[in-house]
């Protein structure tokens, strides 16, 4: 038989999936091995498609467990056999204590930000013809090389610029974010996507110091999200 | 294994909280169409993904190039003859990308992996 795995945690009770159905709606059940219980659903077919109505399950069953304790959440579509579930978890003993340990008590919050175009424009380098080292006579050569100077010039300004506000974000969160996954795209207007892992009930004084950060940068738009399960924090720390 | 009866306790309800929900709305969108949800294969899709993928690869190194060439120019190891021919020498290289690009039908923003939420390639 093959099992739908969800998470697993060595905190998880029985009586939070009481009724409870996963993805396909089948019933939800709790495998128990050595200290470790897996939240699994009975699964038929190879692969789990990937559609909105899957997604949602999954990260529901995960919401679930999180109102109890916090799990590591198994990534989306991890199907197992139920005769190899106790051998993983026995191989897997040691890396699955480390993990939990990482985010026990802890829950995952999410920040986003926008720039406007307006702001990325100030990170480009404006076109200077009298630009030093670029004489008149300067040949083809030399001049496709100081054009394609500007352009990198124009990158990294905007990568600096990014950057900053990565730190302003990282700045702001100080003392609250036990760790931090960000990721920072200067050439698209979602500029920072960034996860935090905080302990649990200190969701009102990060959506708060979000909000600070929205009121004082007036060229950034934010969003915070959250409660999460530690989607971002349950792989090997990079 | 457990099995359980009826009644179980509400999830966690996520929050998601901004004054910008349209804005992040479009984006979040942009993000999640520019996943593939299949991959067509047919001889034709796939030489012209191949072909799509060799010279993306090509294009990062050629643009890797010219950032070196920049660094060099800037560091003043090179003497005008030498900014010169290097310059010219990356100029012919990025006209052969055109051919090679127009040869394949391929436009510059076809020249580029997007890897999702961690952005593009180029």
């Amino acid at each position: 038989m093959r099992l739908y795995a969800y998470c697993v945690g060595d905190e998880l009770a029985a009586e939070t999936f009481e009724g409870a159905t996963g993805v396909g709606g089948s019933p939800l059940m709790l495998v128990r091995r050595g200290a470790f219980a897996v939240v699994v659903s009975e699964f038929e077919g190879d692969a789990v498609p990937a559609s909105r109505e899957n997604v949602t399950e999954h990260n529901r069953v995960n919401a679930l467990a999180l109102a109890r304790s916090t799990p590591l959440p198994f990534r989306f579509g991890t199907l197992v056999e139920d005769a190899r579930l106790g051998a993983y978890l026995a191989k897997q003993e040691a890396t699955l204590v480390a993990a939990l340990g990482r985010v026990r008590g802890c829950v995952e919050m999410g920040a986003k930000v926008i720039w406007d175009a307006g702001g990325r424009a100030a990170g480009a380098v404006e076109e200077d013809e009298g630009e030093a080292g670029e004489s008149p006579a300067a040949g083809a050569g030399t001049a496709f090389l100081l054009a394609k100077r500007r352009e990198v010039l124009g990158e990294e300004a905007l990568r600096s610029r990014a950057e900053g506000v990565a730190a302003a974000l990282a700045s702001r969160l100080e003392g609250l974010a036990r760790e931090s996954s960000v990721q920072v795209n200067p050439k698209g207007s979602l500029v920072v996507r960034a996860a935090h892992l905080i302990e649990r009930g200190r969701e009102e004084e990060y959506r708060e110091r979000v909000r600070a950060l929205g009121r004082e940068r007036e060229d950034l738009r934010l969003m915070a999200s959250g409660p999460w399960p530690p989607y971002s924090f349950s792989g090997p720390r990079s | 294994m457990e099995k359980f009866p009826p009644d179980s306790p509400a999830p966690v309800s996520p929050e998601v909280e901004t004054e910008h929900a349209a804005a992040f709305a479009e984006e979040l969108r942009r993000v999640a169409d520019s996943l593939p949800e299949r991959i067509n294969l047919d001889s034709r899709s796939v030489e012209q993904g191949l072909a799509k993928l060799v010279l993306t690869l090509i294009e990062l190194i050629r643009r890797l190039l010219e950032k070196q060439a920049v660094r060099r120019m800037e560091g003043g190891g090179l003497s005008d003859e030498q900014v010169e021919e290097l310059g010219l020498a990356l100029m012919k290289l990025e006209a052969k990308m055109a051919e090679l690009k127009a040869q394949f039908g391929l436009e510059d923003e076809d020249l580029n992996l997007d890897l999702g939420p961690i952005g593009k390639l180029i």
